[in-house]
């Protein structure tokens, strides 16, 4: 009874996967975002950071159907997509990935960029006068310094792609065993007249799932801390 | 002081339209278009407001199961009207099978085709690509849809590309878009839309029939009970069938 059938298994690792795959999309654009929105002043600055803020104040909803007409078969950047290189992205995993990699973004960014505020100014500078390059400053002073918020980041991206709803409904659709995460599955069953019991298994599920990622996020944090005393 | 009075004015209004004469009806997703034109020939004939819900019958079901305010349901299929008989949230003497309807094939526009829903056809060969249609556990239009391509023996093969949306409309949006290759749907949504063409129909002898049962709801009004009535007469049954639906009632 309380074995995981195939279908349930399936739906699990695909949230795991989405998931994984938005934080290590994420990654890069984020560390980079948050590094220019810490360091540097320019004209334009307030507006990209209210861009970058967007999808925490917008519906999901709108984000996934602004996705769609951006990245749909028939959108500016979709119909391009798809006569290159014949890739579909609405009803793909990778769909599902993008529509929460949008969602998660800003989260991401505020962690990081927060880290990286905090990093004493004087220790780059010190670096470079015993002649490291910008480059080999950021990323043997900088960055290690700021682990902690790349890996709170990190866990909130995670966990924001675990629960996101809307914006994949919207955009990713909700096909089976491609784009029907946790969330969507568990919707689909509450639909459903008998699936109350089979939703209630699935959020159990979650939560479990949501509990073992933010207990490993912690352990993750206290290694992190001791590796740096 | 004066603030309690703002807050008390505040909390009456709320109340003050919480009492306000509206006809709540919960109508299947389906009846979209045909709806609105009816509850507004109601609304300047009569001098009531209606108030129509659409969404894909389940959600409506469970949403009337939860309290939702409503007054009239008109579900896509038997079984979600089943559904709240069981739990005994529906007046069992007024439920009538009200519309029928057929189910088809549409493509976009752009990109007909002509699928014939027979045992014969490989499904491979001629409609490669997603396919959309209500989700097949719980929205009427996919669980006939799944009824069907399991008697042309086609569920196997297209389970993989089978895309669930929410409610019937969705489906036909993503059609228009061109998102979906092919999307199963009403006849009478196939030709609410401009933008998709029909690329064939099941049979009806392929799923159960298709029938748009309503009811009033326990709390249903005596202007809630005209409205019924006024669905079901001889004045609605001309547009009813202009919309693509088969009346089943008698007038």
């Amino acid at each position: 009874m309380w074995a995981l059938s195939p279908a349930e298994l399936a739906v699990v690792l695909l949230s795991l996967k989405v998931a994984a795959c938005c934080v290590l999309v994420l990654l890069l654009p984020a560390i980079a975002m948050a590094w220019l929105l810490a360091r540097k002043q320019f004209w334009g600055y307030a507006v990209l950071d209210a861009l970058v803020h967007l999808p925490m104040v917008l519906p999901p909803v709108v984000l996934g159907y602004m996705l769609l007409i951006m990245l749909g078969r028939r959108g500016w950047v979709g119909s391009w997509l798809y006569e290159q290189f014949h890739l579909q992205l609405t009803f793909h995993w990778w769909g599902a990935v993008i529509a929460s990699a949008v969602m998660a973004f800003p989260l991401m960014v505020r962690a990081i960029r927060q880290a990286l505020l905090q990093v004493n100014p004087l220790l780059e500078q010190a670096a470079q006068t015993l002649g490291a390059s910008p480059v080999r400053t950021f990323f043997t002073i900088t960055l290690p310094l700021s682990y902690h918020g790349v890996l709170t980041g990190g866990i909130l991206a995670f966990s924001r792609s675990l629960g996101e709803f809307g914006a994949t409904i919207t955009f990713a659709g909700n096909l089976e065993g491609e784009t029907r995460t946790l969330p969507l599955a568990i919707y689909s069953l509450t639909q459903s007249p008998e699936g109350d019991a089979a939703a209630l298994r699935l959020v159990i599920l979650s939560v479990l799932v949501s509990v073992a990622a933010l207990l490993i996020s912690q352990w993750l944090e206290r290694r992190l801390l001791r590796s740096q005393r | 002081m004066k603030k309690w009075v703002w807050l008390g004015l505040c909390l009456f209004s709320v109340y003050a339209q919480a009492e306000d004469k509206k006809i709540r009806v919960f109508a299947a997703a389906s009846l979209t278009d045909v709806m609105n034109v009816l509850v507004k020939q109601y609304s300047q004939q009569a001098g009531v407001q209606v108030l129509p819900v659409y969404g894909g019958s389940g959600t409506l079901a469970k949403q009337l199961e939860q309290g939702a305010p409503g007054d009239l349901f008109i579900s896509a299929d038997e079984k979600w009207m089943q559904y709240l008989q069981d739990k005994q949230l529906v007046q069992v003497s007024t439920i009538k099978p009200w519309l029928g309807n057929r189910l088809v094939m549409i493509t976009p526009q752009n990109k007909p085709l002509t699928i014939k829903a027979e045992g014969a056809t490989d499904i491979d060969q001629q409609a490669l690509g997603y396919w959309c249609t209500g989700d097949t556990l719980s929205v009427p239009v996919g669980i006939y849809a799944k009824q069907s391509l399991t008697s042309l023996g086609w569920w196997e093969k297209l389970k993989k590309r089978l895309v669930s949306t929410q409610d019937v409309r969705a489906t036909l949006s993503l059609v228009e878009r061109d998102e979906c290759d092919v999307g199963i749907v009403y006849a009478s949504d196939a030709q609410a839309s401009h933008k998709v063409k029909v690329a064939g129909e099941f049979a009806e002898s392929s799923h159960v029939p298709i029938v748009y049962p309503m009811a009033l709801l326990p709390q249903a009004t005596a202007e809630t009970n005209a409205f019924y009535r006024y669905l079901q007469s001889a004045e609605t049954r001309k547009l009813l069938i202009s919309f693509g639906f088969k009346p089943l009632f008698n007038d």
